[in-house]
């Protein structure tokens, strides 16, 4: 659920997470990792690691061309020990279920690391949304909704918006769950318009929650944030967000990208500028006070700090030792791979690991579902400042766990997720 | 651990690949009624598939998760039905082509329900009644929200009975608050459950037996008939023949065949069995491989043992004019072509063995309505609607000039379809 829909095309990835041949069992390393570091008994393990349910449902669609046609969909609920599962639903024509199931294991231990009261889920339909019309996804939504609606609810299960699923099918989902129910019911899914009970700030949540983890992050290596200079790989609902608020405390960001390129500037871009060229001409190429730099090329520029909000595996073996940043704050699900990550620690690079860099997204997805349940919206400075608050305190118990076992912060995230997920498992005990 | 998230995967050669044999007659079937290509992927297609994970705490204090599943087929006709079956090589391909196979079977005895199948991979002879009673309530609890009266109906299949559908009630029952009998069928008749029901795929097979004589014109006083298997299915049969004057020339168990074409008594076979448990030491007959008894000299054999025991290694060798398929798949689709060919008719399971799950719609009935009937009824209702679905396959097979088997498919295919065509598409 993090990425949000971006606002402008980013480069669509082939099949996120699905690099390895079993992308669920490579996962699922990083947990095994925790879990025998915390020692957990084998039976807990494996209850932490195989997914409660997984529903895979037929989706009769009648195009617009009056063919029906029917598409695979699914919802995987990892986990529930901690409260209503919360996870996005994406389509995309060559999704498959392990694919759902690895993002479903994420949201657990993502959910869990920020301490939010909520499971792991994920879900998505097999379906090229981009062949369709507004229409023709509408009704998938519907009836995809309407198919796994057993699953739903403000207590069981809330959706949110994944790769090429939206705001307005979030409305969709809302409208067809509450018919079902007999009464509006918004609490169902975030990533809603705000008219629908969206939250102020949810489309910022996951940039301003990437830029205040940066500066916890700096400010536990005792560096000062004065004058650091920023890369951003991405410039839609994450770094484009990033980039803003980066710049608006002070850092100067020499560099930032989108799918056709990016621009670079050694003294620092004119961000306001540049998001307005952005948003005007649908791409930041052209953009003149600047100069060209490739993807490729900005993750290896002059920067202090290196955020990469595209895409995964854009860090690895080959071009981790060119990386001349010193921290890098991952934007982005899994942008560095595991061996780069290696590389880097080596050299003393400190990389902030997705699973805390980017959990603004979910946070704020978190307060639009307190907010539907109250009835109540805050003002955008109460979510930000609660945001705040959330992520520093996930930073620092991340950090400290990291200091006292001498591991990674990626591992060290695991780690307390894992543990907190355990604790509730064995509180609640086994039923039936 | 990767067994568990990646469970149930499929199994055994294309002749005997459940899932695939299971299509390849449907899709005999689709071709002919010449479905629009969208409505035959939608009937192919299981409605909903739900894999849950089932923690059990163990009687050594361990902790153990098991794999479960539910799926629903098709849900065009009304609530789903179909059994829940604990064994420790269930996939979730052969749940799949066993709720595809409820959905033809209730629709060719035209009953109000779509099919399902559920199944836990565990092996039953190795848990204790206190951990199969914690799987099952588990798994119950974990699959409830796709269950209900009037969403879909379990009911005992491989490796669980009458006990694990009283615990599959009571669990449905705590979390609704209420007693539920009619969430389940196959419970014991203290709990809702329908006289003549453990009898009735055994009487099903008798009933059909006959009718399938009679069309060919053969009198069935003295018929030579051989059965194969003698639990619920082939003892009942096998009793049942014997009352009505027939010559039950052999029967079998896991141990083998017990052959004698004088005929056997069947009664004292089944008394030996239920005492020592196996057709072992019975003082007459010829004991004899299970081959021995599909190739015996009859003419009625009833396979109601296992899938895939009739396939094109011994089709050819088949002397039995009339096959009852008792069981579930015991003929391969190529040895239906083997043995159409050599001018046996083939009374397929959808229809043969449909007398259970009629029963267990009589169990279903009798629980809406909290009325229960007297086994009379319950028999004699079963046989107004099996032998009306069994002219009705022979009809539609004599349309379409094809076997029973096929005819049956087309039925059911067709009756499916039309409810989906007149529901429409939702949504």
């Amino acid at each position: 659920m993090t990425p949000e829909p971006p606002s402008l095309p980013l480069p669509q990835p082939p099949s996120p997470l699905a690099a390895g041949p079993r992308p669920f069992e490579e996962a699922a390393r990083l947990f095994d990792a925790a879990a025998e570091r915390l020692n957990l008994e084998p039976g807990l393990a494996t209850v932490l690691r195989v997914p409660d349910r997984e529903m895979r449902v037929a989706i009769p669609v009648v195009r617009d061309d009056k063919r029906l046609e029917v598409c695979d969909g699914w919802r995987v609920q990892h986990n529930s020990a901690r409260g209503p599962c919360k996870g996005g639903i994406r389509f995309a024509a060559d999704l498959t279920l392990d694919q759902v199931r690895t993002l479903a294991f994420w949201m657990t231990w993502k959910c869990a690391v920020v301490n939010l009261p909520f499971g792991g889920a994920a879900g998505g339909v097999a379906c090229d949304a981009r062949a369709m019309s507004a229409a023709e996804i509408e009704r998938v939504t519907r009836r995809y909704t309407a198919s796994i609606l057993d699953l739903l609810g403000p207590e069981r299960d809330i959706p949110g918006p994944d790769l090429h699923t939206d705001e307005s099918v979030m409305g969709w989902v809302m409208d067809t769950y509450s018919m079902h129910v007999r009464h509006t019911e918004t609490g169902i899914v975030t990533g809603k318009p705000p008219s629908l009970g969206g939250s102020i700030g949810r489309r910022r949540g996951t940039g301003r929650g990437l830029v205040i983890v940066a500066k916890e992050a700096l400010a536990a290596a005792g560096r000062t944030a004065q004058g650091l200079r920023v890369a951003i790989q991405g410039a839609g609902a994450v770094g484009g967000v990033a980039a803003e608020q980066f710049h608006e405390e002070g850092f100067p960001v020499v560099a930032i990208s989108d799918y056709l390129g990016g621009l670079h500037r050694a003294d620092g871009l004119d961000v306001p500028s540049v998001r307005a060229w952005q948003r005007e001409r649908g791409s930041l190429a052209g953009y003149p006070e600047a100069d060209a730099i490739s993807n490729v090329d900005l993750l290896e520029c002059e920067c202090d700090l290196l955020v990469p909000a595209a895409t995964e595996n854009q860090i690895r073996t080959e071009n981790a030792p060119r990386v001349k940043a010193s921290l890098v704050v991952e934007g982005a699900n899994s942008p560095t791979t595991p061996d780069a990550e290696a590389a880097l620690s080596a050299r003393g690079v400190l990389v902030v690991p997705d699973l805390v860099a980017n959990a603004g997204g979910v946070t704020a997805s978190y307060f639009e579902w307190v907010q539907n349940r109250t009835g109540y919206a805050w003002d955008e400075t109460t979510v930000f400042e609660r945001l705040a608050r959330m992520l520093r305190e996930a930073f620092q118990e991340v950090w400290g766990v990291s200091a006292r076992e001498r591991i990674s912060l990626r591992e060290a995230a695991m780690l307390v997720a894992v543990d907190r997920v355990a604790s509730c498992e064995r509180l609640r005990g086994i039923y039936a | 651990m990767t067994e568990l998230t990646r469970v149930l995967e499929t199994s055994g050669s294309a002749e005997t690949n459940p899932f695939e044999a299971m299509m390849t007659r449907f899709d005999a079937a689709a071709k002919r009624l010449d479905l629009d290509p969208g409505l035959y992927q939608l009937l192919r297609t299981p409605d909903r598939e739900l894999v849950v994970a089932i923690p059990v705490g163990m009687d050594d204090g361990s902790l153990r998760v098991f794999m479960g599943c539910r799926v629903q087929h098709n849900l065009s006709r009304g609530p789903c039905k179909g059994g829940i079956r604990f064994a420790p090589d269930v996939t979730l391909d052969e749940v799949r082509a066993l709720a595809a196979w409820m959905t033809w079977k209730c629709a060719v005895v035209n009953l109000p329900f779509g099919g399902a199948k559920g199944g836990v991979r565990c092996d039953p002879s190795k848990l204790s009644p206190g951990e199969l009673e914690r799987i099952a309530r588990r798994y119950t609890a974990s699959i409830l929200d796709l269950l209900g009266p009037d969403r879909d109906v379990p009911a005992p299949d491989l490796g669980t009975g009458e006990q694990t559908m009283a615990w599959v009630m009571d669990t449905y029952s705590m979390h609704v608050r209420h007693t539920e009998t009619a969430v389940v069928t196959g419970k014991p008749v203290v709990l809702g459950g329908s006289r003549g029901r453990r009898e009735a795929t055994g009487r099903g097979v008798v009933l059909l037996a006959e009718r399938a004589l009679e069309w060919l014109g053969i009198p069935s006083k003295g018929c030579r008939v051989a059965v194969q298997g003698s639990g619920n299915v082939g003892g009942v049969a096998a009793s049942l023949f014997h009352e009505r004057g027939w010559t039950v020339v052999g029967m079998s168990d896991v141990t083998g065949s017990l052959l004698d074409p004088e005929g056997l008594p069947v009664p004292e076979v089944l008394e030996h069995l239920r005492r020592k448990r196996t057709l072992e030491g019975f003082p007459s007959g010829a004991r004899g491989s299970n081959a021995d008894l599909l190739e015996a000299d009859c003419d009625v054999l009833v396979p109601a043992a296992l899938e895939n025991q009739i396939t094109s290694a011994n089709a050819g060798r088949i002397r039995a004019r009339v096959l009852v398929e008792g069981a579930n798949g015991p003929t391969t689709a190529k040895a239906d072509e083997i043995l159409e060919a050599k001018g046996a008719l083939v009374v397929p399971d959808i229809l043969a063995n449909a007398g259970g799950v009629t029963v267990s719609y009589f169990e279903w009935v009798q629980d809406r309505a909290g009325y229960f009937w007297e086994e009379s009824i319950v028999n004699e209702r079963m046989e107004r609607i099996l032998l009306e679905s069994a002219e009705a396959v022979r009809a539609t097979a004599a349309r379409h000039q094809t076997s029973l088997r096929v005819g049956a498919y087309l039925l059911a295919v067709e009756r499916v379809a039309e409810n989906t065509r007149l529901r429409g598409v939702y949504a």
